[in-house]
């Protein structure tokens, strides 16, 4: 949909976790497999639930997952 | 490519077609009949967009334990405000464009209230459409 300031550590986490494919990350979290490859590409800023979901997919905290960035001077 | 954007691209295509063929026809017969029904009739070669309501039948459901989800949810939503925003704007155009050019005491044939209606429900589907595709995205890769 459009970039953002919103990291996120997915892609790093999911090869990190024995490679684990997207689509395997999407039936844990709950969504389809294209959402996996929106919010990896910083295209999709994913609701507070859905964060929490792919956290607990993930097996880490939130934070260590999504990293907000301000831009601001 | 999931199942919602290749019924967009139908609906794309679809359009494209019938608006080339209505155009064409329609060059080709205002020459013989000037501005009458005959030639706006060229339109009727719009028809050519209802072919792709088979599409939800030809297209399968996408693969996947999960088929939609929030973010699907959001696109949809959108794209119906879209096609809803764009089909109000075209019915507010074609109310006011002839009360403006022809003024007020101008009579106009009742068939231009139907041709009003199916106009406005093709823009909704095509803005739909379009819409979808660009949150999506147009292609394969882009979408994924």
């Amino acid at each position: 949909m459009e970039n953002n300031q919103l990291k996120n550590q997915i892609r790093k986490l999911r090869f990190e976790r024995g490679e684990m494919t997207q689509q395997e990350l999407a039936d844990k979290a709950g969504v389809t497999r294209q959402t996996i490859i929106a919010i990896e590409a910083g295209k999709y800023s994913p609701s507070l639930t859905l964060a929490f979901k792919l956290a607990d997919a993930l097996q880490m905290r939130i934070e260590e997952v999504f990293q907000y960035e301000d831009e601001k001077p | 490519m999931n199942r919602v954007q290749k019924i967009a691209w139908s609906i794309v295509i679809t359009t494209l077609l019938g608006l080339a063929l209505s155009l064409i026809t329609f060059a080709r017969l205002y020459p013989k009949y000037g501005g009458t029904p005959k030639t706006f009739a060229a339109f009727s070669f719009m028809g050519i967009v209802g072919l792709s309501m088979f599409s939800p039948i030809i297209f399968r459901e996408d693969k996947g334990t999960v088929k939609f989800d929030e973010r699907d949810k959001l696109i949809q939503r959108n794209a119906a405000w879209a096609g809803f925003a764009m089909s109000n704007l075209f019915f507010a155009l074609a109310c006011f464009i002839p009360f403006y050019i022809l003024g007020a005491n101008t009579l106009i044939r009742v068939n231009w209230l139907p041709s009003i209606y199916v106009g406005a429900t093709l823009i909704y589907f095509i803005t739909w459409a379009v819409a979808i595709l660009v949150q999506y995205g147009w292609g394969d890769k882009s979408g994924e």
